[in-house]
């Protein structure tokens, strides 16, 4: 290769142009490496700018904008009348800015700090300059957001900071919507409570796209607030802010205003709520006054009382006792009311015993295991029975196996019907010892619980509230699995079993809530339904319907007439002569028939449970309730006169007194005694 | 183009020349050059423009870079200093114009030594130090850093020295080239400044292959130079930071996205971002905000991207490229070997700068402290930029001889 020396380029002849000679291919090395190198500049410039301009667009976007949400209120919740269980009101919250805390001199912060602290623990709030100190410095706190210092001060606190602004330099006053409850307890189980949210639920929402959830949010903790969560809570506003390299707000690019959450409006009718609460109170503390027969005393400790739609399941109230005031979740409870509302002596007011109470559900299960009686032909309705005050288990031999009516009745030779009225015991034991004897004739080991569950017993109902009790129906597998768990001494399944399980006893345990349904379900003639609890959500201006919540069937029981007549019988004469004849005496029967059962359960170590599940009018029936009270007495004399109550109010034979705003929580006096029922 | 070309080969013109001259023109003017009325018909007005078109748009992305971060207000402080500057530059450029060029031969040791005084005098007391690197003189609220000044100065004494070299270069005149390089990049690396001793580099290696060096001596320098590269990398001349910023843009996806990796990555988000047709003048927000360090200095070219896009972009890396081929032009047209030389060491030092600066805002280059020419903010980069272009276009004008 022989670079140079090449001759003249322009070739004008000029003797000194001669000279020079411009090395042409050298000139051309040169130009292919400007060339070159340019042209990989405009490879990159397009690679960047054209093929992968939305990735970086998407970088850069997130380089500047930093958002802030702006706390939206939830939604109200209503009874189905529109009168507001939960409501908002306005609180008082007193924060400090960081952006302009951190501009002042550090011996200006530790004043405000010291005066903040002071003014505060002055007004109620005891708040020491560390507590302050602390969260200025969680960065957890949104750096682009006043961080809260006290929530729900009082007025006069928020006019004093803003009258002394001078002085507080960094301190700002903002207000935040907070739960209000003008009923008090009232419906405290159903509405739930709202507290802030915990890492679990954080991470369990952490998909929410349309009302993300921060740190420092509210959520529903328990009740309809917990499971209608995302129709309740408000869309948060978003306020976006432009901030500069060093992370330093600039402006705010835009805001989108929060949007409050839907209104709730639940099935509830707040008025037969609030006699069912109270009702079911002044049963307990009655039962407690009243000693029992061998002269113990009735604990009466928890209880409750449901009132159910038969025709389409919905739930026109449930109580629970004891109950607890949903406002000390305001903002935050402090240890010492949360310790009690979860201490064993205090029974447990956070429950909502109506779905987590399992109890044996005595005579109430007749029906029950009457209906399976007549499905399987154990027994006709005219097949006559002698009763003679008790009944020898067939193959057992023992004091155990002679079993006696309650209170020891002689009620000779009766029918179906009869034996629901008066509740013989006899009758049953013979019916649950028959399925078990002839189980090969009367359709196998679990003959008696395959028709038991069509009644949706042993099984959660399905209601939108959390933590429901299955309840139980004990089967032959159960006892045995049951046995081998717990190291009991025999897990053979015997007729006893089945005779204990015919009067609803043994190990059969009942929700009250299942116990409501069952009974509704016989009533409208053999719908199951799932109980509803919420009609709608409605926006929460315009009230303008955004979702409607449909009666759901969760299945059908077979219930033919000639089935269905004898049991009617038998329970619509339980008031007039049967078992619950006293608690109804004086009871408008004829106009509003009512169609019951009593139940008298009873539990190792502690007095009856009372029970009482009843529907009305008996022939077009627009209730079904059932009541179930703990340490109580029997069921006729405790549970039956609560149900009467509230049917003397349903069929409007004494008025319906309207709720009483503010209520005093209804859980605030009773005793505290020592807790342990154990019915496993 | 081809018609400028067209123009430039008028023998009429040519002809027509000697007769304007005749026309009242002091032909006994002493220091200009003998025909300046028929000179200034021949200025490169292609060259001129685009020079003024980059620096103005130059311009317009500092004031972009440095307003301020509301969106509502400009800080215009910096704009008006850009503009002193350029003024300051055009008028340095007309002022090398009026010299003949092939006086700068007379004056070459004159230059040189300038040269090495003011690169020794900034590593004294006297000068300052910025970011570990003692580079400027403190001039009141200016700064000067010789070493801008140093490679025009490096140029016509490189370009005087082998102008008239026998071809092929002797391995003495090699040695004596590189003679002259070497000293001021030993000094301009004392500072240290590698960025600036490269762009040496680069002036040297251009100059020697079209003054004739012989291709052995070529590929040795070349292999020579690779090896100085790695062995500035791996010695302690450079701060570690130093070292870091140069070889950061080789690991681009690195997980240390808070130190030197960050700025090219913010450089690279700030170009990319704007897309084909950019965010709209003043609108860009990685600019505004300051997410680009040296923004207006050496991260100019991330305000073109990011506010211009890719169309204005392309534009300033195309007038860019107009400016080159102007420059090589020149060099072809040249009268004598002297003007070639001149206009092959400004063509290296404007290559090697642009695909440096530019390359290293897009993440392909590492990242050295050049400013791109006739667009970065600062006296001293601008004025070099039209001193070179007033030496070019002083050339072209004086190519009839």
């Amino acid at each position: 290769m022989k670079l140079g020396h090449l001759p003249d380029v322009n070739g004008n002849g000029n003797a000194r142009r001669r000279e020079h000679h411009v090395p042409r291919l050298r000139l051309s090395l040169l130009t292919i490496v400007a060339v070159a190198l340019f042209a990989s500049l405009f490879a990159r410039l397009y690679d960047l700018q054209v093929i992968a301009a939305d990735d970086y667009q998407v970088r850069a976007e997130a380089n500047r904008v930093r958002t802030v949400q702006i706390p939206a209120p939830r939604g109200r919740i209503l009874d189905r009348n529109g009168k507001v269980i939960v409501d908002n009101r306005v609180a008082v919250v007193v924060a400090i800015d960081r952006s302009i805390h951190e501009g002042l001199e550090p011996e200006e912060q530790e004043d405000v700090v010291n005066r903040l602290a002071m003014e505060l623990t002055g007004a109620g709030f005891p708040t020491s300059p560390d507590d302050i100190r602390a969260r200025l410095e969680d960065d957890r706190f949104n750096r682009y957001a006043p961080v809260p210092i006290a929530v729900d001060v009082p007025e006069e606190l928020k006019i004093y900071f803003e009258e002394h602004t001078a002085e507080y330099p960094s301190v700002v006053v903002e207000r935040k919507a907070v739960r209000s409850y003008p009923y008090g307890s009232l419906a405290a189980h159903i509405v739930g409570y709202v507290g802030k949210i915990n890492e679990a639920e954080l991470e369990a929402v952490a998909d929410e796209r349309e009302k993300p959830y921060g740190l420092n949010d509210e959520i529903g903790k328990s009740g309809v607030e917990q499971t209608f969560e995302r129709y309740l809570r408000g869309t948060p506003g978003i306020r976006r802010i432009e901030v500069d390299s060093q992370g330093d707000p600039v402006r705010v690019i835009s805001e989108t205003p929060p949007v409050p959450g839907d209104d709730l409006v639940l099935t509830i009718d707040l008025d037969v709520q609030a006699l069912a609460e109270q009702k079911l109170r002044q049963g307990l503390e009655a039962a407690r006054a009243r000693p029992n027969r061998d002269g113990t005393v009735n604990n009466a400790t928890t209880g409750s009382t449901v009132v159910i739609d038969p025709n389409n399941g919905q739930i026109i109230a449930m109580a629970s006792y004891p109950s607890y005031d949903p406002s000390t979740f305001v903002d935050g409870i402090d240890a010492a009311e949360w310790a009690a509302l979860n201490d064993p002596a205090n029974h447990y007011p956070l429950n909502n015993w109506a779905i987590q109470g399992q109890w044996a559900p005595g005579s109430t299960y007749k029906l029950f295991v009457g209906h399976a009686a007549l499905m399987a032909g154990v027994m006709e309705a005219d097949t006559v029975f002698s009763d003679r005050g008790g009944y020898q288990i067939p193959g057992c031999s023992g004091a155990k196996c002679y079993r006696r009516n309650a209170g020891g009745a002689v009620y000779g030779n009766i029918t179906l019907p009869r034996a629901i009225t008066i509740s013989s015991d006899a009758y049953f034991y013979h019916v649950g010892a028959q399925f078990w004897l002839q189980r090969d004739r009367f359709g196998g080991d679990e003959a008696m619980q395959n028709h038991l569950v069509t009644w949706g017993l042993g099984d959660r109902t399905g209601v939108a509230l959390t933590s429901e009790a299955p309840g139980r129906v004990p089967t032959p597998a159960w006892k045995r699995d049951y046995c081998d768990r717990v190291n009991c001494n025999d897990g053979v399944w015997r007729t006893g079993d089945n005779v204990n399980m015919a009067i609803g006893q043994g190990d059969v345990l009942v929700t009250p809530l299942q116990l409501a349904n069952g009974y509704a379900t016989f009533a409208n003639g053999g719908t199951r339904y799932v109980p509803q609890i919420a009609l709608r959500t409605q926006a929460y201006q315009t009230g303008e319907v955004t979702a409607e919540f449909q009666p759901e069937v969760a299945g059908q029981v077979d219930l033919p007439p000639e089935v269905r007549e004898p049991l009617y019988e038998g329970l619509v004469n339980v008031p007039v002569s049967g078992t619950a004849s006293r608690a109804f005496a004086g009871f408008p029967l004829d106009r509003y028939p009512i169609a019951g059962k009593t139940g008298t359960a009873q539990v190792d170590g502690k007095s009856d449970t009372a029970v009482f599940a009843a529907f009305g009018p008996a022939p077009a029936p627009e209730y079904a309730v059932a009541v179930v009270m703990e340490e109580s007495g029997f069921g006729g004399t405790a549970a039956a006169p609560v149900a009467r109550a509230l049917f003397e109010a349903l069929s409007g034979t004494t008025p319906l007194p309207p709720a009483a705003p503010n209520a005093a929580p209804v859980g605030g006096e009773q005793p505290l005694v020592e807790a342990g029922a154990s019915y496993d | 183009m081809a018609r400028t070309w067209e123009l430039e080969r008028l023998p009429r013109r040519d002809r027509l020349a000697p007769a304007r001259r005749e026309r009242g023109r002091r032909r006994d003017e002493p220091l200009f050059h003998a025909r300046p009325p028929a000179a200034w018909r021949h200025v490169d007005l292609v060259l001129l423009c685009s020079a003024l078109a980059v620096s103005a748009i130059g311009a317009m992305m500092v004031l972009s870079s440095t307003r301020g971060t509301d969106p509502d207000s400009y800080d215009t402080s910096y704009l008006r200093k850009q503009l002193i500057f350029i003024a300051v530059g055009i008028v340095a450029m007309v002022l090398v114009t009026l010299v003949d060029y092939r006086r700068l031969r007379d004056f070459a040791s004159v230059i040189y030594g300038a040269t090495l005084l003011l690169l020794v005098l900034v590593i004294s007391p006297l000068g300052s130090e910025r970011r570990g690197s003692q580079a400027w003189f403190q001039l009141g609220s200016f700064q000067l850093q010789p070493a801008e000044l140093a490679k025009v100065g490096v140029i016509v004494t490189l370009a005087a020295a082998l102008a008239r070299a026998e071809v092929p270069l002797r391995l003495r005149v090699v040695l004596g080239a590189l003679a002259i390089v070497g000293v001021p990049t030993a000094l301009i690396l004392a500072q240290p400044d590698l960025g600036s001793a490269l762009v040496f580099v680069a002036i040297t290696m251009g100059v020697l292959l079209i003054a004739g060096a012989r291709p052995r001596h070529i590929v040795v320098l070349t292999a020579l130079g690779i090896v100085a590269v790695v062995g500035v990398l791996t010695s302690d001349v450079l701060e570690d930071y130093q070292r870091d910023r140069l070889t950061t843009f080789l690991d681009a996806d690195g997980e240390d996205l808070q130190g030197e990796a960050y700025n090219s990555d913010q450089s690279k988000a700030a170009i990319a971002s704007g897309g084909v047709s950019g965010k709209g003048y003043l609108e860009g927000t990685q600019t505004r905000l300051g997410f680009v360090p040296e923004q207006h200095t050496d991260f100019i070219f991330t305000a073109v991207g990011e506010e211009l896009g890719f169309v204005g972009s392309s534009t300033v890396l195309g007038l860019l490229a107009l400016i080159c081929f102007r420059v090589l032009r020149t060099a072809q047209i040249a009268q004598d070997r002297l003007g070639t030389l001149i206009c092959i060491g400004v063509l290296s030092m404007l290559v090697f700068q642009i695909f440096q600066n530019v390359g290293m805002t897009m993440g392909i280059m590492p990242i050295t402290g050049i400013p791109l020419p006739f667009m970065s903010y600062g006296g001293s980069s601008v004025l070099a930029s039209w001193l070179a272009l007033g030496v070019v276009l002083n050339v072209h004008m004086r190519r009839f001889g």
